[in-house]
């Protein structure tokens, strides 16, 4: 037998030496303990100052001390799990897996039966939530959408129950602020069979963002507290643009994003221990032409290279982004970023993958990108799944079968093992000329919006409880009357 | 359906080539006749792996598993079969021309042609025109395969054919090729009868040709 045998079972890279990372740790921890941020929310600075923290006015500093505890407290690994149970439907968060989803709020979609850009609308939300349900390597929900023709305070409350109908993988739950934040929770605690049932087995992550640089907004704070409170897993991810918003420099942009989503960290652990939290966020370079987030620039992939090695060395899961494209249609650029991001990320280990179907730089949502994109996940996948090796896949016996002048079709090694060698695609096309030619010369796309459509008559929805659908129309009804009242 | 056959059929889905001739003993047993056995058990099996295969849900490995299975069966059923005179799918001769020892997709498309009911006499490879046409003559099957890797190799198809046609066979059957180099033009070009692109297609040319 063997011992002390050492196995390197996935491909993973890694960029940044111990050394390097070290200097960007100390970078973020310099950042707020000697500059800070504004922190727009009294009851955070008060749990703050409460915990050892400087506070002037709105400018927080923070003790690295602090910062240090709250990155002990958080947990690397946890569970978000499938709201009806489903094991498959689970994801682990820990060291050495990644996961794909979509994105939120985009303003356009690419309608399902025209492949026309037009606003978002409510009726996407429950197609984009079957096809998540249904593709292989889409592992959790976001809309990629905020809903245009419902009351706007109410677009992500909407949003949320299509979703939560529609799909049993876990959802990343965007919101305005503490109503919606509320609305949200309700419906997902009625389903969990209440607030204890929902700690032990969350499924869906809060989404927040602080604004760069360097602010913790009110909105931010108010549903980051909220969730702390509830106990609610916790995205708190900016959207820093290089060379705009933050530092031109990679490593800059990186520390600078870090400082700002390890302040909601802190207030976080202080509130609700232990609180998983997934660190952001969304690291771009500003195009200096166009003056846009880029979502398809290498700058992106390898930013988010560098921030994902930094969550890990500091212990945190991280808020990847991938599978996204600057593109305005499904065509060679959208598929070429998307894809090369996409192993990027996969390469990365990053923990949850996000903004997969992102077109024209977050400003259009497409489907047939995310369906696109399952297929060049699966073959990420396959390849940082790495070359297992062991007495049995050495095939040494199989090669004595078979000797010189034999084959393996037969043998049954191969019957044994030839799924999971093999990664099979679904949309990538192997055939001959011949049958490419006789099953009507499809491209891509055309394969890809088959596949869509294929799900999208197929789906057979888990439905929710009846008393979580009750539920639902009653917030609704409440959410309707409360906007009214607003107006008045 | 008898519950036998419709066992017999699941298991050549299943590729349960263990079992299968204690089944197939089973059946005749029964007094179930052979053609019986062959036509409203393998051969319903074997359909259903056609399509599985063709719709992507069944891969090569477990069609070759499957061929195995029916075979199984077929190696008890071909003599009482031969014996009462039925007509079965018929014989193929297949080889991998002079020069060529590429024999992966030959062999690919004995096993998928003996999962569709034919019996495969198989040449191998490197084979000369003259082993071709002796084997013709002796085996009197209705199609010939043969296949080619090289670009370098594939003439010596022309040539086999014309070996064939000097002996006055050539019109007694039905000849496909195959091969990466090889094509529907150059199938039509050197007066084969088919080409096929990839095994499972071969099979079904072969099927055709039987009619």
């Amino acid at each position: 037998m063997r011992t002390n045998y050492r196995t390197n079972s996935g491909v993973r890279f890694r960029m940044l030496s111990d050394d390097q990372l070290q200097e960007l740790f100390d970078g973020v921890l310099h950042v707020l303990e000697y500059i800070g941020l504004e922190v727009k929310h009294e009851h955070a600075r008060e749990v703050l100052k409460a915990a050892g923290a400087w506070v002037d006015g709105d400018r927080v500093r923070l003790p690295s001390h602090m910062v240090k505890d709250a990155l002990a407290k958080a947990p690397r690994s946890f569970t978000i799990f499938a709201r009806d149970g489903n094991p498959e439907h689970d994801i682990h968060i820990g060291p050495g897996r990644s996961h794909f989803g979509p994105g939120p709020t985009c303003v356009n979609f690419i309608d399902i039966e025209t492949m026309e850009r037009r606003p978002y609308q409510l009726t996407d939300v429950p197609n984009v939530a079957k096809v998540v349900d249904s593709l292989p390597n889409i592992d959790f929900c976001e809309s990629l959408g905020s809903v245009d023709n419902v009351p706007y305070d109410l677009s992500a409350l909407y949003e949320f129950t299509e979703m939560f109908r529609n799909t049993t993988k876990p959802i990343v739950a965007w919101s305005f602020d503490y109503y919606d934040s509320n609305a949200i929770h309700r419906i997902a605690v009625e389903e969990a069979g209440g607030q204890d049932a929902f700690e032990k087995r969350p499924t869906y992550i809060h989404y927040c963002e602080p604004l760069s640089p360097l602010i913790s907004t009110t909105d931010s704070l108010n549903k980051l507290v909220f969730a702390a409170e509830h106990r609610i897993p916790l995205i708190f991810t900016p959207c820093p643009l290089a060379g705009g918003t933050a530092p031109v420099t990679a490593a800059g942009t990186i520390i600078q994003a870090a400082a700002e989503s390890w302040m909601g960290l802190t207030i976080a652990q202080n509130i609700q221990p232990g609180l998983p939290f997934i660190m952001g966020g969304v690291l771009s370079v500003m195009d200096m032409s166009d003056m846009i987030l880029s979502y398809g620039a290498p700058e992106l992939s390898l930013m988010m290279a560098g921030i994902t090695e930094l969550a890990h060395f500091a212990g945190l899961p991280l808020w990847q982004t991938g599978g996204c494209t600057d593109s305005k249609t499904f065509d060679e650029q959208a598929i070429t970023e998307g894809s090369l991001s996409v192993l990027f990320s996969a390469l990365t280990g990053g923990d949850l993958c996000h903004d997969v179907g992102y077109t024209e730089s977050a400003m259009t949502g497409s489907v047939f990108q995310l369906a696109a994109m399952d297929e060049a996940i699966g073959y990420a996948r396959r390849i940082t799944r790495g070359i297992e090796v062991n007495e049995d896949t050495l095939a040494v016996d199989a090669i004595h079968r078979v000797g010189p002048n034999g084959h393996y079709l037969k043998d049954e090694n191969t019957l044994r093992y030839y799924k999971s060698e093999y990664w099979l695609p679904n949309l990538i096309d192997r055939t001959s000329y011949e049958d490419w030619v006789l099953n009507g010369e499809r491209s891509f796309k055309d394969r890809t919006n088959a596949r869509v459509q294929n799900i999208l008559a197929k789906h057979e929805q888990v439905p929710l409880k009846p008393e979580t659908e009750k539920l639902i129309d009653k917030i609704l009804a409440e959410g309707e009357e409360w906007v009214k009242q607003k107006e008045d | 359906m008898s519950d036998i056959l419709s066992t017999i059929s699941t298991m050549v889905i299943e590729g349960n080539f263990v079992d299968m001739v204690d089944k197939t003993n089973a059946a005749l047993e029964e007094s179930l006749g052979a053609e019986d056995i062959l036509n409203n058990g393998l051969m319903p099996g074997m359909d259903h792996v056609g399509v599985e295969f063709k719709a992507g849900n069944m891969f090569v490995p477990e069609v070759l598993r499957s061929a195995k299975a029916m075979q199984a069966a077929m190696d008890i059923l071909r003599p009482i079969l031969a014996e009462t005179g039925v007509e079965t799918a018929g014989k193929i001769v297949l080889g991998t021309v002079k020069g060529d020892f590429h024999d992966i997709g030959k062999n690919l498309v004995g096993m998928m042609c003996e999962g569709a009911g034919f019996e495969i006499i198989d040449l191998g490879k490197d084979i000369a025109p003259e082993a071709f046409v002796n084997a013709i003559k002796e085996h009197k099957p209705k199609i010939l395969g043969m296949s080619a890797m090289l670009t370098t190799t594939m003439r010596t198809m022309e040539r086999i054919i014309k070996a064939l046609e000097e002996a006055g066979v050539r019109d007694t059957l039905k000849i496909m090729i195959g091969g990466a180099p090889v094509t529907l033009d150059f199938a039509n070009k050197i007066g084969a009868d088919g080409y096929a692109a990839n095994a499972a297609s071969a099979a079904d040319m072969a099927k055709q040709f039987a009619g």
